[in-house]
């Protein structure tokens, strides 16, 4: 890699300048609504990093991870509210709730390794449906559909969060740069390498020594326990955990957010969920004030929204299905097969 | 014991329904190795397509006699056949160009033709749920312990026939043949002169002309539709395919009278809301023990 | 390179798409409105939404206060993939409170939603007026005040609806005095419907009434028949559903008959008092009774001229939440109005807080209406409607006590 003259590596470089500018933002633009958006979408983007690992790196198709975030939030909610008394601080949650998340996803993620491809899909897709209904239905627990509520609120060496949107969103800013650098470190070392031979081959992994179990639950148990952070950060922030937020729907969002960005390459990840969070919660609902702002029509959108967003999905997988910002290698397994003539 | 019996002919009625779509479902991805998540609303449309040939029939109450059968018979065939069209277009659309990219493309491409769908259906219809003409007199029958409604025995019947019919038209005529050819090895068939495209074609018109069918009788059994009922229908009719076995028909048939049996069995033994837990916990116990599914897959052999 | 002009696309159009907080122009006031508007909810949402939309476009006809002023409405949607997400209702409720002309919030529908909302707006101290979120821990109880984190003591959640509970016990009254003694329940594991069902339940077994079962229907449900088997089997002498046309109401009421229940009658709250639920249930419906927590529109004249309004605004039939939609944000603007100052300057929030907290007697479609000291309607009419021969009868209003 080449690097500057103060050997400073361009891509960290890059990296320290996006951060320095995401942390100024909220400081010049003055629009709380905004910023919220920005630590919701947050969330979403620590749990693409998750699912980038099990989906992105280790090559596993995981179509229920909404299921590792009801995990995460339902913790928080459990251990941090009055439903028990118990009021672990947030601090330790975050470890807590990741570690929790990870065990889960060791479990949720046993069953599936002898699986091929769809398969490990349809059962993932099976527990991304047990979980949350499972939630909903044990009501002693967790409150049924009502969930919980009144989550405790983070307190940092006694200055309490309340309701300004400052301290979550540099909260989450922090487990974000937290969460791209496990995540490089990851892609680098000799688990990412062994997660790409057996996203690659699994059978000729295998015969050179790599333990596909392992390597296969690490994949699970560590894009699980990001999933925990964003569960803690996101139930923390909105003070309410309900099984109304873990629909087949999210994981789908999630798993877009990655398809659109370019899967294994963490800022492709890091800036499709940025697109798919907007198009969902900003651009969407704005729909009609902004088709009027550039057109100076109005046009009521609010019965179109399913449609514009299946659209947009279909659009963006039909011209560039590798992502806006595809991984070299992804990119390679692309090219190899369309070198295959077409029938 | 007659409750439980009764349970029984509930859930091969419901599972009849589930087995058309699975039909669908397991064709599809036998041959292209997709899950074509937007078949569940195929499903739905065709129930939305039976409602307007009705309409313009004029048929708005109960049927009787000749009329009813040319009712039936031709909506049925107006809906399977539009549903089925449905089914090319989409695939021609929106798969087609993604037959050699990476798996996950057309999976995500197949939720945003399903939200699009859903969408299409709304403009429709609007978003509320809305009645489906109750053309079929109901006379119950009492065969022993069990009191099986007309119905309900349509339901089943029907679901039976059109898996024979498809049974013998895969494996007795030339056409069959060639999706049977295609479906084990692209290559090896495009080689032999079968045109792949067509074939693919031909397998989404039946897949979708089923799930049509599948429409149609929920209408009438239902008396009721609603644009997002292939949601949940879909997923597990889904999951019906693979516990027969993927792109294996006869196990589409006999996974969706097991999942209806699942269902409305837990219902009675144990309560309404975990019987959808109760079919997804069954589908991973199958898988790990069995993936192939009950009666074993049947997908294109890998090098 | 491709990535970083991809970043600064992606940063001009956040910023597009932001709003800004915009300075108050002198003479706007804008009703901030949160509603699910699009997906599975839609059905209900909408008329609810125009219901609101209705009491504006009135106000801004009739010119308000004097025709000085001229309200908007900011109407925004807080469902996400297609159904109600609590973030989203929170993430609406900031930028409504960004937003200085907003002076008060109407919505949402979703009890769970307005969990979200009520602890933002109670900070902001801007009124909120719900027209349809009737769980109780919402007003009373330690769950309310819960809710009001920054100032337990005010309340800035009103509603002109009526609580579950209240509903629940007014129907398993109902229920007794008609001595159906043995009642099926079932909900749509859903927070009206639970919350419902739960309240009839109680009631039920203090009326002395025997509950045969109580089933939760499981998701997005469409087959109905292995559940009626298994209630048929029970001999009830009544079933009660606790949720909306939508989550199942409709569709079990018209599967009833093919499973032998179709003499028993069905009860339900507003959640299926529709004509939605009539057209759906068919034939089926009659032997229907449910709540509205409204008195009945036929009776009251001022009812029938909004019916009128509403069907020829927006071609379609309201719903019961319409008229207490349309009402609550009546309430809104009288409070507005009247805190408009002989200089023309608009009340602050606070002040518009209070004006509604002392509403009292006002008259609207819904009847005379007030807030007591939650923030619940003082006038919890309830009118128990019947469904015969395919007509919606009333066969009595209830003032809850």
């Amino acid at each position: 890699m080449r690097k500057l003259a103060r050997g400073v590596p361009p891509k960290l470089a890059r990296g320290l300048l996006f951060i320095a500018l995401a942390a100024i933002l909220p400081l010049v633009v003055h629009d709380g609504g905004f910023v919220n958006f920005l630590t919701d979408a947050g969330a979403y983007v620590l749990l693409a990093l998750g699912l980038n690992i099990v989906v992105g790196f280790a090559g596993l198709l995981d179509l229920g991870y909404a299921a590792f975030f009801a995990i995460g939030s339902y913790a928080y909610a459990m251990l941090a509210s009055p439903q028990f008394g118990i009021h672990i601080p947030f601090w330790i949650m975050l470890f807590l709730a990741s570690g929790i998340a990870a065990l889960f996803g060791i479990l949720l993620g046993a069953p599936t390794l002898r699986l091929r491809g769809d398969y490990l899909a349809i059962v993932t897709l099976g527990f991304g449906e047990i979980v949350p209904q499972t939630f909903l239905n044990l009501p002693q627990w967790t409150g049924g559909p009502n969930g919980l509520g009144n989550l405790d609120q983070p307190v940092f060496f006694g200055y309490r969060f309340g309701f300004n949107i400052l301290p979550y969103y540099y909260v989450m800013l922090v487990l974000i740069v937290l969460a791209v650098v496990v995540a490089q470190n990851l892609r680098d070392s000799r688990l990412g390498r062994a997660w790409i031979a057996i996203r690659e081959d699994e059978l000729a992994a295998k015969h050179v020594g790599i333990n596909t179990t392992t390597t296969k639950l690490a994949a699970f148990a560590l894009g699980a326990s990001f999933s925990g952070l964003a569960g803690v950060a996101y139930g923390a922030k909105l003070q309410l955990v309900s099984p109304d937020q873990f629909q087949f729907s999210v994981s789908v969002a999630i798993l877009s957010m990655l398809v659109l960005g370019g899967m294994g390459n963490i800022t492709g990840v890091i800036l499709g969920s940025i697109l798919i969070s907007s198009l969902d919660r900003l651009i969407l609902p704005q729909a009609s004030n902004l088709i009027f702002a550039l057109a100076h029509v109005r046009v009521d959108l609010s019965n179109s929204r399913f449609l514009i967003y299946g659209a947009i999905l279909v659009l963006t997988m039909l011209l560039r299905p590798e992502g806006l910002l595809p991984n070299r290698r992804r990119r390679a397994e692309l090219h190899a097969g369309t070198a295959e003539a077409m029938p | 014991m007659s409750l439980i019996a009764q349970q029984i002919v509930n859930g091969l009625a419901l599972g009849g329904i589930y087995a058309l779509i699975a039909l669908g479902y397991t064709m599809v991805f036998g041959i292209i190795e997709l899950i074509n998540f937007a078949h569940g609303d195929v499903y739905t449309l065709g129930t939305f397509f039976s409602l307007a040939i009705l309409g313009l029939l004029g048929a708005t109450g109960e049927l009787h006699g000749p009329f009813l059968i040319v009712a039936v018979v031709v909506t049925l065939v107006l809906a399977m056949v539009l549903s089925g069209l449905v089914g090319v277009i989409i695939e021609r659309l929106a798969y087609r160009p993604l037959r050699n990219a990476p798996r996950l493309a057309p999976l995500i491409t197949a939720i945003g033709v399903s939200f699009i769908l859903q969408n299409l259906m709304i403009y429709w219809h609007g978003p509320s749920p809305l009645p489906f003409p109750q053309i079929l007199p109901n006379p119950t029958y009492a065969i022993g312990p069990v009191q099986i409604a007309a119905k309900q025995a349509f339901v089943i019947v029907l679901a039976v026939v059109l898996m024979i019919v498809l049974q013998l038209f895969v494996t007795k005529t030339k056409l069959g043949a060639a999706m049977r050819a295609t479906a084990q090895d692209r290559d090896a068939a495009r080689l032999m002169g079968i045109d792949v495209n067509a074939t693919i074609a031909l397998t989404f018109f039946i897949g979708s002309a089923l799930a049509g069918a599948a429409g149609f009788v929920s209408g009438v059994y239902y008396g009721t539709t609603w644009f997002f009922n292939g949601f949940a229908a879909g997923l597990k009719a889904f999951t019906a395919a693979v516990l027969g076995g993927i792109g294996n028909i006869a196990g589409a048939m006999l996974g969706g009278f097991a999942i209806g049996l699942v269902e409305s069995l837990t219902t009675q033994l144990l309560s309404d809301q975990w019987s959808n837990i109760v079919v997804f916990a069954l589908l991973v116990v199958v898988l790990i023990f069995r993936p192939t599914g009950l009666l074993g897959e049947s997908l294109p052999t890998k090098a | 390179m491709r990535s970083s002009s991809l970043a600064l696309a992606l940063a001009l159009l956040l910023a597009a798409c932001s709003s800004p907080a915009s300075a108050p122009a002198g003479n706007t006031v804008k009703i901030g409105m949160d509603f699910p508007l699009s997906g599975a909810e839609a059905a209900v949402g909408q008329p609810i939404a125009n219901g609101a939309i209705l009491a504006i476009e009135q106000a801004n006809a009739a010119g308000f206060a004097g025709g000085k002023f001229k309200i908007e409405a900011d109407t925004l949607d807080d469902t996400t993939q297609g159904l109600h997400d609590p973030a989203q209702g929170a993430q609406n409720a900031k930028t409504l409170i960004g937003d200085p002309a907003v002076l008060a919030i109407i919505g949402p529908y979703n009890s769970n939603v307005a969990k979200a909302e009520i602890p933002l707006t109670n900070d902001a101290q801007l009124a909120q007026l719900s027209p349809a979120a009737t769980a109780d821990s919402l007003t009373i109880g330690d769950g309310a005040k819960a809710l009001r984190q920054s100032h337990p003591d005010l309340v800035t959640f009103f509603r002109t609806c009526t609580r579950d509970s209240e509903q629940g016990a007014a129907l398993a009254h109902f229920a007794q005095t008609l001595h159906l003694w043995h009642v099926f329940i079932v909900d749509d594991n859903e927070t009206y419907g639970l919350d419902l069902a739960d309240a009839f339940a109680a009631s039920a077994k203090s009326d002395g009434l025997t509950v045969l079962g109580h089933e939760h229907l499981a998701a997005h449900q469409q087959d109905f028949k292995a559940l009626l088997t298994k209630i048929a089997a029970a001999h009830p002498d009544l079933v009660f559903f606790g949720g909306v046309t939508t989550t199942g109401g409709a569709l079990l009421r018209r599967q009833m008959p093919d499973a032998g229940l179709g003499n028993v009658p069905f009860f339900g709250g507003d959640g299926i008092a529709s004509d939605d639920f009539l057209k759906t249930a068919g034939a089926a419906a009659d032997g229907t009774y449910w709540t509205i927590a409204a008195p009945d529109v036929n009776r009251l004249g001022s009812a029938r001229e909004f019916v009128a309004a509403y069907r020829k605004r927006f071609k379609s039939e309201p719903i019961g939440y319409s008229a207490a939609a349309y009402t609550a944000t009546q309430i809104a603007l009288a409070a507005i109005a009247k805190g408009i100052g002989s200089d023309g300057t608009l009340p602050a929030r606070a002040t518009v807080v209070a004006d509604v907290a002392a509403t009292k007697g006002f008259s609207s479609p819904i009847g005379i209406v007030g807030f007591d000291a939650n923030g619940d309607t003082t006038a919890p009419v309830l009118t128990l409607q019947h469904v015969k021969a395919a007509k919606i009868e009333t066969v009595d209003v209830y003032t809850v006590k």
